[in-house]
């Protein structure tokens, strides 16, 4: 064994099938397998999970052969901000409203960006708001409360 | 004493915002949450029930889809609404099944709702696909017996209206066939009409167009009387099945706790909007009928969802297939 | 000829002024409401439906038809300006509309489409017209075995999804199938892969797969280059195609158009492999394979058109037996009902009127769709000259009301945040969301076909050869294999000594 050198990018999404694949397969074990000619909800599942571990595996040896590119720096501020964004938005929309739930999504989306200034922000939320509203509620009559319990309605 | 006091007065003053909140009720859009997608049938009722009701009212009576786990998901979402009437819930008989086809629930179904009315109950029809060789329900019965390995019942889901149906049609002729599970009613249909699968029993709705135009075969309705829009086909109690009595019944509720003179207001609407000349018709047109105004009550929806509870859990329970 | 008295009929309904007027309102709402990001032809049409209740049968139909091609119309938009597909077909637009746009092309590529649309709504419209019942008995031959070999050929042309290493391709594929069958199983009624979460035991919603793998992942990537790029799309070419592109998209929409009209006809889920299958086509017919996902004209002709093609032929099933092809013509027949008009095997004979004027305002929809949209693509090119730190936080607003609107249920939107994460983390690793689409797609059915087929033969594994169109199928699939697979394994192993793509 010479110094073994992993290609980054591909080692990682080997590494990943492995593991999805393991937890898939572990999942699958605990529901019923059945036969080929039964089968029961386990074993579909469990087939492509371990199919998914050996293609894995085929990636991780190419891996070690073949160098591509670096993965490159990570959009660190970017997912700590646009991820949550939907999640908010499912978190408060029944509670708080669908307006301050719609703001608030769009208003911490909006700083993913560094060239994002908070008095843009906070208009620019404002504007998808106001503007959903009219278009969502009161044109399309979804039927969202405008502002739920958590706000005294 | 005075935590009393505080109880009476509390007591006291929910009453008067009460009796307010039913001289002005409703002054805002009313939601009726269907537990299912849209389009289906359950939507279709509610939606033309709803139009009814709002008329009615004199305020939106607006259909929400929450649609998910057999309709449990819908149903857990009114039962933790505010008790206010403006948040109610339309379901079907999954709502009596459910409560044994799911051992945990995130509502108790007897306990987390108060009763509006009956809306209607949808007739089941016996199909099958149009070669397969019986000619009555009878002798099909002697066929389904006689052959059991190999004859195949289509259903749309577990809990489904079909799966229903189609175990109390094995438990009824005391024999077990060969279910063939479906995504949904669309799926299954179009498999029985292209003869992929023999029989399927499924309400009116789905059924009575496909049964008009001879592409499939109607063994029996599971009503005591025949149908007016399918004279022809037999009751089960006709072919000689007395036991095998089926419909998807659909009822309106409200959370617990909603004021009782908000439930009546509710109540008297949902009579109103049943004797509407509109669904009458379109309800006559997918083979039923809007309930009588005696059904449409909370009493008459207390007694069906306790009684099919019951008559439900052993079929369920004998059949050992729960759907969590 | 009973034909022309029956379009006769159909052009006299659907091209009265009220009709006309309720076709173009319904195609004007569906493209602006299915053009907001993240919000899919269900979603749209879902909303929009309580809008038609009021009208007469004929007109509430011809409006919601317009809405769907409008919010199909709509939703290649999304995918090809902000990578923003809001169901399956619009996914594989994505892939090389979305690569024109970013060279500038963004103009050439929604011109593209619009007219594959219209060309293959147009053919596909006269093969309704013709040929609906003969083509619904052959569709109703289709049973378990045949969906399940039909699914197979799909598997096996996903491979040309991809355009890098197809070991991370098939890895991407049996992930979507695995994320498929996350839900009940509908033989047992046990719940898989929920972790005990029961908003996931439908299953995953695609909208929320589809905007995070794809749109929430793209928007990181550009967060990522943010300080380093100035703008996004700072070229903005002719806003329309030129000639050779002209030349270049006829023969990919002849043949997607074949595709979509030939898988739409089969109820239980053809029209899902229609744009899958025209862009897997393209690419093995094309000179310059390579040219796939980077901004190739013909895979954005091929698909669009057979997704539309495949929207257009999916009516068959649903006007000729009644029955829904999708979840749009569920809600379709929805609004039949409530219209008083329950479909069924004798819609045509009963209510000649309406049939065939649903027909002919297919064709009428699709003429204005392409006269509203070319004017429109101006518009919507200059969107990309916002800003983008302007544009995602409103996308992101967008698809949580659009994901959020199709249920009600708040889980979808943890699952696009999710599925955001998943899809950046695996764009990072050079793997491509595409293959794991079709696989999310094609999950549930290969898995409930392949159990059904056996249930019905009672266990025999033969019926899949024995049973004419399965085993054609197959030798289908096993043609697509030895003629994809080898040769590109034999190219790979070459490239693989040189360096990895």
């Amino acid at each position: 064994m010479k110094s073994v050198s992993i290609d980054p990018a591909n080692g990682a999404a080997g590494a990943l099938f492995i593991a999805i694949g393991a937890v898939f397969a572990f999942q699958a074990f605990g529901l019923e397998l059945g036969t080929t000619f039964r089968m029961g909800p386990g074993y579909f599942p469990l087939v492509l999970a371990l199919i998914l571990i050996f293609l894995g595996c085929i990636v991780l040896v190419q891996a070690t052969r073949v160098q591509g590119e670096p993965i490159g720096a990570f959009a660190w501020r970017g997912m700590l901000l646009i991820l949550p964004a939907p999640i908010i938005f499912g978190l408060t929309v029944r509670g708080l409203g669908f307006v301050p739930a719609l703001f608030l999504a769009a208003l911490i989306a909006a700083f993913a960006s560094t060239r994002m200034r908070p008095l843009m922000a906070i208009v620019l939320a404002a504007a998808v708001t106001l503007f959903s509203t009219l278009v969502f509620i009161k044109a399309l009559g979804l039927p969202f409360r405008l502002f739920g319990p958590w706000l005294g309605y | 004493m005075k935590k009393l006091v505080a109880v009476l007065a509390a007591g006291l003053s929910f009453a008067a915002v009460a009796s307010v909140q039913a001289q002005t009720f409703p002054d805002r859009n009313i939601t009726v949450v269907v537990p299912f997608a849209a389009g289906g049938p359950t939507d279709t009722v509610t939606r033309l029930v709803a139009e009814a009701m709002s008329k009615d009212l004199g305020q939106q009576v607006i259909v929400e889809n929450v649609g998910g786990a057999g309709g449990t998901l819908g149903a857990g979402r009114v039962a933790d609404a505010d008790p206010d009437g403006y948040t109610l819930l339309l379901h079907h008989i999954g709502m009596a099944t459910s409560a044994t086809l799911y051992r945990k629930l995130s509502y108790d179904t007897l306990n987390a709702f108060d009763y509006i009315g009956l809306v209607t109950e949808v007739p089941m029809t016996l199909v099958a696909r149009k070669d397969l060789e019986p000619t009555d329900l009878k002798s099909l019965v002697e066929y389904a017996k006689a052959n059991k390995d190999t004859v195949t019942v289509a259903n749309a889901g577990i809990g489904a209206a079909s799966h229903l149906c189609g175990m109390m049609f094995m438990s009824a002729i005391d024999t077990s066939l060969v279910t063939v599970p479906y995504k949904g009613t669309g799926p299954a249909m179009t498999d029985l009409l292209g003869g992929q699968v023999d029989i399927m029993c499924d309400q009116t709705t789905n059924t009575t167009k496909q049964i008009q135009g001879g592409t499939i075969k109607a063994y029996a309705v599971t009503t005591p009387e025949r149908l007016k829009v399918l004279p022809d086909v037999p009751t089960a109690a006709e072919g000689g099945l007395n036991n095998f009595d089926v419909s998807i019944w659909h009822g309106l509720y409200a959370p617990k706790g909603t004021p009782a003179d908000v439930v009546d207001r509710l109540s008297k609407s949902l009579q109103v909007a049943l004797a509407d000349k509109n669904v009458i018709d379109r309800f006559a047109e997918l083979g039923t009928i809007p309930s009588p105004a005696a059904d449409a009550t909370p009493a008459a929806l207390k007694a069906k969802l306790e009684g099919e509870i019951a008559r439900w859990k052993p079929v369920i329970e004998a059949a050992g297939q729960y759907a969590d | 000829m009973e034909l022309f008295s029956n379009l006769a009929l159909g052009l006299a309904t659907a091209a009265s002024p009220w009709n006309l007027l309720f076709c173009l309102i319904g195609v004007l709402l569906g493209t602006l409401v299915g053009v907001l990001p993240g919000i899919g032809a269900t979603a749209t049409i879902a909303m929009l439906l309580p809008i038609t209740f009021q009208l007469e049968p004929v007109s509430s139909l011809i409006m919601l038809a317009g809405i769907y091609y409008g919010a199909q119309y709509g939703g290649s938009t999304t995918a090809i300006l902000i990578n923003m597909p809001g169901e399956s077909s619009s996914a594989v637009t994505a892939l090389d509309g979305y690569q024109m746009a970013r060279r500038g092309k963004a103009g050439s590529a929604l011109a593209i489409a619009a007219l594959g649309s219209f060309f293959a709504g147009t053919v596909s419209t006269f093969l309704v017209a013709l040929f609906a019942p003969p083509l619904t008995s052959i569709a109703l031959q289709f049973g378990a075995a045949e969906y399940f070999s039909l699914m197979v050929v799909g598997l096996v042309s996903s491979i040309a999804l991809a355009h890098g290493s197809i070991v991370k391709a098939l890895g991407m594929v049996v992930l979507g199938l695995l994320l498929g069958l996350v839900g009940t199983d509908i033989y047992s009624g046990t719940p898989r892969f929920t972790f005990g979460i029961r908003e996931y035991s439908d299953g995953l919603n695609f909208v929320a797969v589809a905007v995070g793998v794809f749109g929430i992942a793209e928007i990181l990537r550009n967060l990522e280059t943010e300080k380093t790029r100035e703008l996004l799309m700072a070229k903005v070419g002719g806003l329309f195609p030129s000639r050779e592109d002209l030349r270049a998209m006829i023969a990919p929409m002849l043949r997607g158009t074949a595709i979509g009209s030939a898988l739409g006809i089969l109820p239980g889920g053809g029209a899902i492999l229609a744009a899958f299958a025209s862009y897997t086509v393209e690419k093995r017919v094309s000179k310059t394979p390579d040219e796939f996902g980077r901004g190739a004209v013909a895979g954005v002709a091929g698909p669009e058109s057979a997704n539309n093609a495949g929207a257009q032929t999916s009516f068959i099933p649903m006007l000729t037996l009644g029955i829904p092809a999708n979840p749009v013509m569920a809600l379709m027949i929805g609004a039949m009902i409530i219209q008083g008009i329950v479909p069924g095997p004798n819609v045509a004979t009963e209510q000649p009127a309406l049939f065939w004027g649903i027909i002919a305002s297919m064709w009428i929809g699709n003429l204005m769709l392409v006269i509203l949209n070319l004017p429109l693509i101006g518009l919507w090119v200059k969107l990309l000259t916002v800003p983008y730190y302007v544009l995602f936080p409103i996308i992101m607003a967008f698809c949580s009301i659009g994901v959020y609107s199709v249920n009600g249920n708040a889980y979808d939107l943890y699952a696009v945040a999710f599925f955001g994460l998943i899809g950046y983390v695996l764009a990072k690793l050079r793997c491509e969301p595409a293959p794991l689409l079709l696989g999310f797609v094609l999950g549930p059915l290969l898995e409930e076909n392949l159990r059904r087929a056996m249930i019905i033969s009672r266990g025999d594994p033969s019926v899949f050869v024995t049973r004419p169109i399965s085993a054609i199928l197959l030798l289908l699939a096993l043609a697509v294999l030895v003629v994809v697979f080898l040769p590109s394994v034999r190219k790979k192993r070459d490239e693989v000594f040189v360096e990895e793509d």
